[in-house]
């Protein structure tokens, strides 16, 4: 049975790095680029927006909810990461720390125990809290701008930088025990820096990782060809390669692991390409694909059975003094489309 | 008859008397202020940066951080109290006290191909004429100098050239000699097997073939084959400046082994050298995708070696003789697109400066809150030329070039300096 879209998206009215759902699956948080994450319920028959969480600066572009509690954890693009309890209602900040990387805190994620977090940063920087106090543990040198961090569900920490490196790393030690390279997944052009590995997910066997990024063909418009990886987990070797068709497509910006067995991907390229698929890894082709414009970020609920789209409103880019409907310099926005999904994929 | 309105060449010689007189108290007479000055005078030229494709004005001049669009970088303090400019540039921020920023540039193309003509002839009034790029002018207006090198020097990537269309109606020899990745041009040195007379005199020949077939010709192209062949001439007695082992390593490492930091080194060199006017060009700033991991990658390299170039050329005392422009066709969208791109923005911009007859630490102008619009005064690219004559010495209100006999004013004749940004 295919998916089924909601005909009605969310309209928050900021553009969005991030969207997650609470374990419990009844709120979905949004990192947005006003320095607010947002947050809806889904207890009722419609989503219902519930207040803003503030004091964030720049964009609030990581976030992630503890695996069994209703503690959420964001960080933003200044470096300050804050915890919040009881983020699916009345969310009350419990530690914050202002400067947890210098400058742009890219993800984090938690530890499959909840006991840590893991926090990655332009400044190169893997850093690890406690995360009930925010208090400061381990910090790794990652040599480059980091971009993704997830945990292994067996508690290994894994990174993607800039240059399409994937690092395995022993959170006891800070040794890598393991570097994949994607060389793909980068280009020099001109002066430019181009790519990266830029996020992950792990399957419910926790054997294949999942790592996505583009091809970049350009710096500058950033003309890149998306690319999925699914990468053996032991061995590093790399399994099975999903690769879009165009360097208009851009960048595969986040996946996950449905339940029933294959993965949730979304694309972001030129300004109105971008596309939802379902693929499973070995499949020469997605089972499943719906375009809709610049797709940033997904969530799945626990269960799978609700698919959360955080999209870019049509028509956003232009040069010069573009106008909006009633002569204003318009923003752009990210609507979040909804789909309900059969368990069974 | 009525004094030329332009400086020639013989106003900026030291006059026999006052070299006479120096040199009769001995070599450190040249230390007297008043020879110190006159040394000074001869000396006025140009550094451009030109960041083509736009680099965004929110994340280098004008930083607008925790606002709508301001994006996800900080704004940092600089070495000029109360003046912020964005975290990508941290060693700039340093150099702030040199630098002076009009942050209410105003322009009129947001495409490329306008952009980059009308910025760098400085949009005058249609005139019916091709008008030469700021290096032409400069060249025209200046001269080369005492360097024996080209007066227009345009270091870029990719292929180089002598490319005579930047000199608009002034003629081919004030057209750029383009040095493609810095190098000189290939084949510029006499071959060894052919001795220095007989290479004269196959010049000798070249000449009088060229001024025959000049003859009863319009004179364009005969003209810029000439002026090439005096060039490379030129350049054969300097090739020691394209030679990197002549650098000591630390400058190498300071400056960046990247196109952007190689070229700003070379140019550093050229204007120790003498020349006139360099630019050097960096492309790869038309970041319309992924802006901000882009800004993330391109400003650091702009940052480094700007920063070590101003600091060189303070050391040097150059600062004086040299005014520096970093200038692209046009800034950025404050709107961010859904690539997370920045598009052309030439509405609300901002374009830097630095050295001889600049008021240094300006920050002149400035944008709404959110960087949307120019809130003062706006400035179009006629003030900046202006602006950039005034700081030359040049009087660009009553200076006049002579196309055949139509005398054309140097620059935008309804516009002006903008005084806040003068020394």
């Amino acid at each position: 049975m295919p998916p089924v879209e909601i005909k009605k998206p969310l309209t928050p009215d900021a553009q969005l790095s991030l969207v997650r759902f609470s374990p419990c699956g009844v709120v979905l948080a949004a990192a947005a680029h006003d320095g607010t994450v947002r947050r809806f319920d889904f207890t009722k028959p419609e989503p219902v927006e519930l207040p803003k969480l503030g004091g964030h600066n720049g964009w609030v572009t990581a976030l992630a909810f503890h695996p069994t509690t209703k503690r959420l954890f964001t960080g933003d693009s200044w470096g300050k990461l804050v915890a919040w309890d009881d983020a699916v209602g009345t969310a009350k900040k419990g530690w914050e720390v202002t400067a947890a990387h210098d400058g742009w805190l890219r993800r984090l994620a938690v530890s499959p125990d909840g006991k840590a977090v893991a926090t990655v940063g332009r400044d190169g920087f893997v850093r690890l809290w406690n995360a009930d106090t925010g208090e400061k543990g381990k910090a790794f040198d990652g040599e480059d701008d980091l971009l993704a961090v997830a945990f292994h569900p067996g508690g290994a920490l894994v990174t993607g930088d800039l240059h399409g490196r994937v690092k395995v790393w022993d959170t006891a030690t800070g040794k890598v025990i393991r570097t994949v390279e994607n060389a793909e997944l980068y280009r020099l052009d001109r002066i430019q820096d181009v790519g990266g590995a830029r996020c992950f997910a792990f399957d419910s066997k926790r054997e294949t990782l999942l790592v996505g990024g583009a091809q970049p063909k350009t710096g500058g418009f950033v003309q890149a060809i998306p690319h999925l990886f699914a990468v053996d987990w032991k061995t590093g070797k790399r399994l099975h390669t999903w690769k879009g068709t165009s360097d208009n497509e851009g960048y595969v910006h986040d996946v996950a692991w449905h339940p029933a067995g294959y993965t949730v991907a979304v694309t972001s390229g030129q300004p109105g390409q971008g596309k939802v698929f379902f693929w499973k890894p070995g499949e020469a082709a997605p089972h499943f694909t719906t375009a809709k414009p610049n797709c940033h970020s997904l969530a799945l609920s626990p269960d799978g059975t609700r698919l959360a789209v955080a999209a870019t409103n049509a028509n956003s880019s232009g040069n010069g003094r573009v106008k909006g409907k009633n002569g204003e310099y318009p923003a752009n926005t990210s609507p979040i489309h909804l789909w309900t999904l059969p368990k069974s994929g | 008859m009525r004094p030329h309105p332009l400086c020639t060449p013989a106003d900026h010689r030291l006059t026999r008397r006052l070299f006479l007189g120096a040199t009769a108290a001995g070599v450190g007479a040249f230390a007297l202020p008043a020879v110190a000055d006159e040394l000074r005078k001869q000396r006025r030229q140009v550094l451009m940066v030109w960041l083509d494709g736009g680099m965004s004005q929110l994340e280098s001049w004008d930083p607008k951080p925790n606002t709508p669009f301001g994006g996800p970088y900080r704004a940092i303090p600089t070495s000029v109290p109360g003046t912020h400019i964005s975290e990508l540039l941290p060693h700039t921020a340093k150099q702030m006290h040199r630098l002076a920023i009009c942050r209410s540039v105003s322009t009129q193309d947001n495409s490329h191909s306008a952009g980059v003509d009308r910025i760098q002839r400085g949009d005058p009034k249609n005139r019916g004429v091709t008008y030469p790029y700021l290096g032409s002018a400069v060249a025209k207006l200046v001269g080369a100098g005492d360097s024996g090198l080209p007066p227009y020097i345009w270091i870029k990537p990719g292929n180089g050239g002598f490319i005579d269309k930047h000199a608009g109606f002034l003629g081919a020899k004030y057209g750029a000699l383009a040095l493609g990745d810095g190098k000189p041009p290939e084949n510029l040195l006499r071959p060894a097997t052919l001795s220095a007379g007989d290479d004269a005199a196959r010049n000798e020949l070249r000449k009088l073939a060229d001024k025959r077939y000049a003859a009863g010709r319009a004179g364009g192209a005969t003209e810029a084959s000439s002026h090439a062949f005096d060039l490379a001439e030129q350049l054969q007695k300097k090739v020691h400046l394209f030679d990197p082992a002549k650098l000591p390593a630390k400058d190498a490492e300071r400056y960046g082994s990247h196109d952007l930091g190689r070229h700003m080194l070379l140019a550093r060199r050229l204007l120790e050298e003498g020349v006139t006017f360099v630019k050097v060009t960096s492309y790869g700033w038309d970041t319309h995708g992924d802006h901000f991991n882009g800004a993330a990658s391109l400003h650091p390299k702009f940052d480094r070696p700007f920063a070590a170039l101003l600091t060189d050329l303070a050391e040097r005392s150059m600062l004086d003789d040299v005014l520096v422009i970093v200038a692209a066709e046009f800034g950025r969208t404050p709107r961010i697109n859904g690539h997370l791109g920045r598009d052309h923005w030439p509405e609300a911009w901002s374009v830097a400066m630095a050295g001889r007859g600049v008021k240094p630490g300006a920050v002149v102008g400035k944008t709404n809150a959110k960087g949307t619009e120019v809130a003062t005064d706006p400035h179009d690219i006629g003030h900046l030329f202006h602006t950039w004559f005034t700081a030359l010495g040049l009087t660009p209100r009553k200076a006049r070039y002579l196309n055949d006999d139509q005398p054309l004013p140097i620059a935008h004749e309804e516009m002006k300096a903008i005084p806040g940004l003068l020394a």
